[in-house]
């Protein structure tokens, strides 16, 4: 069953924060919704924690009605980017604090509370902390001490803010396996928000990728980065870079050469956008095959080496990305001129709103394969 | 520029800085002393000018006796009002937004900037003999100026910014979250305000109180105004000093020396509590 979320609209004076989102989650999903600041993933975020309530739309949990219970009575298990954790009590009274706070009928013994508060702190690996200050603790141990006190009140669902967003590099990737591993032994269906995209695709089963209070694009993380359904998620997930093409009788031009588009509709079409991302753009063995392009410079980064180039007339230069074994074929340097090709280019078609009419992925043939694989045949001039 | 240099200057200071240090903090103690702790120091000297047994029998008249009893009480009753006033504007303040939020930010801040004797007025105004509610107050037997309902609303109006004022700043710097997360753990209102919020607020909470007794106990000028000095009825401990002023000098300087010492303990608790908690204040 888990959470049906529809048609969910939210609105701060003229700025739309939610516009028409639905979204299903099934049951102990670890869901991520990605997104720039401003696309709408805090505000979906403090709606289903019942911080905030939307103007229309409707929530259901197990088909119940969300939206019609308060925060307090939720069952929501919410952890804040930067923890919010009570500073003038201890570890052990920041987790019990959901257990205390029950209606005497339904508040445990202070013993089982005691118990309850250890599993916990045993289950986020700081057993020996019970009796720390948050003040005394260290961000990673800080944002656990929030999941344990998050998980005190047995949540049906559990939302994190941004987890990793204040801590330091080291210990967000260290962090990003373990809180994978920790939803796996629990079960809770799970939703976090974040902006990183290595973050998001790393660790969720399911991504939804969030722009301007609209889901652009919902699918595993292979699925959003191999097939971007907008241009937005082919810029944000697959760092896909505009390139001046042009689509037109069925033929797509770029940069002096013509491939065939077949079935791709441009008469409604506002705008067509072209992109490629760094992987797709491959050196070519011979500087005189393919596109020449000018190395502007050169970044040795851990196993792959990102290069900017000027490519014909673009004032922008283009991003491209090789591994080091790759690179190193090559006997090229920063200033030299290179040929290169393009594997795979991304194609859409919008309307005015930026609705996406029409999506293609091309592997346009390189110049030295004189036979083309697929719908894509070059076009000889 | 030596000056300038001496604040500004990081790392070793060099040996004009150093100097220029010193003349600055030596200046601002001299100018402090001369202003504030010699006068001080003069109260307590003028008062036990004519030594021990004179003081002792000063400061057991029945007069000034009340008048320290007048003094208490209505800083008992004003304080705690302003205490609950003070907690529930800044708790508003900080944690919705409404229309007419600068309008109530304003309005805290006016007794700060009108003149005292004019709050008093204002009092009179309303509830005096010939004021709006006069008629009424007369005619139920309801005695509020000269009288101690008047000196509480007097104080209570000249001292309502202290409290709040302390805490707004604060809570505005904590934000909501931690109120947002026990509300999302289960707690009711209460449970909110009582376990979270008011534990991170009770060292500036405690100062502004302070602060607010200090300038209760000390009031002069709107008080003045609604207090008829009926001596040992209606005189709060300063009217008294004011009074014994224009007949018995020494007298005077010894009630003057008790008024004095209730502050100056205040104030010492003030900074007892900023010494020990001066990193939660702000």
């Amino acid at each position: 069953m888990g959470i049906e979320i529809s048609r969910l609209r939210r609105q701060f004076g003229q700025f739309a924060a939610l516009d028409d989102v639905s979204l299903s989650i099934g049951d102990g999903e670890f869901v991520a919704v990605l997104g720039p600041s401003g696309s709408g993933k805090t505000s979906l975020l403090r709606i289903l924690a019942g911080l905030d309530q939307p103007d229309a739309g409707s929530v259901l949990r197990d088909g119940q009605d969300l939206l019609a219970l308060d925060a307090r009575r939720r069952g929501v298990g919410l952890v804040f980017q930067h923890y919010a954790l009570f500073p003038h009590m201890t570890v052990a009274q920041n987790v019990a604090f959901g257990l205390r706070v029950r209606p005497w009928r339904q508040r445990p013994r202070a013993s089982a509370i005691k118990a309850s508060v250890e599993n916990l702190l045993r289950k986020v690996e700081l057993e020996g902390f019970a009796q720390r200050y948050p003040a005394q603790l260290s961000g990673g141990q800080r944002q656990r001490v929030a999941l344990a006190r998050a998980l005190a009140i047995e949540p049906r669902l559990l939302l994190l803010d941004e987890p990793f967003g204040a801590l330091d590099a080291q210990v967000r990737v260290n962090l990003r396996g373990w809180l994978r591993e920790f939803h796996h032994s629990l079960g809770i269906t799970t939703l976090f928000i974040t902006h990183d995209q290595d973050e998001a695709l790393e660790m969720a089963d399911r991504v939804v990728l969030m722009n301007r209070g609209r889901i652009e694009q919902i699918g595993t993380p292979e699925q959003i980065y191999r097939q971007p359904a907008t241009p937005f998620a082919s810029r944000f997930i697959a760092r896909g870079q505009a390139l001046p093409g042009v689509v037109k009788d069925q033929q797509l031009h770029l940069f002096g050469q013509t491939w065939r588009i077949e079935n791709f509709p441009v008469e409604a079409a506002h705008e067509i956008t072209v992109h490629v991302r760094p992987e797709d753009i491959v050196l070519a063995s011979l500087t005189a095959d393919g596109l020449k392009a000018q190395l502007l410079s050169l970044r040795h980064v851990a196993g792959t080496v990102r290069a900017s180039l000027r490519v014909g007339n673009m004032d922008e230069p283009i991003e491209a990305e090789w591994s080091e074994r790759d690179w190193a074929r090559h006997h090229a340097s920063a200033d030299d001129a290179v040929g290169i090709h393009f594997q795979a280019l991304s194609v859409f078609a919008t309307d005015r709103e930026g609705r996406v009419l029409a999506h293609a992925t091309v592997h346009p043939p390189h110049a030295s394969f004189p036979v083309a694989v697929g719908p894509w045949r070059r076009v000889e001039a | 520029m030596a000056a300038v240099a001496a604040v500004v200057s990081i790392g070793r200071p060099s040996a004009a800085t150093r100097v220029a240090r010193i003349v600055l903090v030596l200046a601002a103690l001299a100018v402090l002393g001369w202003l504030l702790v010699l006068p001080l120091l003069a109260i307590f000297a003028e008062a036990f000018r004519q030594g021990l047994a004179f003081y002792l029998n000063a400061i057991r008249q029945p007069d000034t006796v009340a008048a320290v009893r007048l003094t208490l009480t209505v800083a008992a009753i004003a304080v705690p009002l302003n205490l609950v006033f003070g907690l529930a504007a800044a708790w508003s303040m900080t944690h919705f937004e409404f229309r007419g939020k600068a309008l109530l930010a304003a309005l805290i801040d006016l007794p700060f900037s009108i003149s005292p004797v004019v709050c008093g007025m204002m009092l009179i105004l309303i509830y005096g003999k010939d004021g709006w509610l006069g008629g009424w107050l007369q005619a139920h037997n309801l005695q509020v100026i000269f009288a101690l309902p008047g000196l509480v609303l007097a104080t209570v109006l000249v001292t309502l910014p202290f409290v709040a004022r302390e805490l707004i700043p604060l809570m505005q710097a904590q934000g909501s979250e931690q109120e947002e997360a026990a509300l999302t753990l289960g707690a009711n209102g209460w449970q909110i305000f009582f376990r979270v919020t008011l534990p991170r607020v009770r060292w500036a909470l405690l100062y502004g109180v302070l602060l607010c007794n200090a300038r209760a106990m000390g009031e002069f000028g709107a008080v003045y105004v609604v207090s008829g000095h009926l001596r040992g009825i209606t005189n709060t401990l300063p009217l008294q000093v004011d009074q014994l002023y224009q007949e018995n000098f020494s007298a005077a300087f010894a009630a003057a020396s008790l008024l004095a010492l209730l502050t100056v303990l205040t104030l010492g608790i003030k900074r007892f509590v900023e010494w020990r908690h001066g990193d939660q204040l702000h």
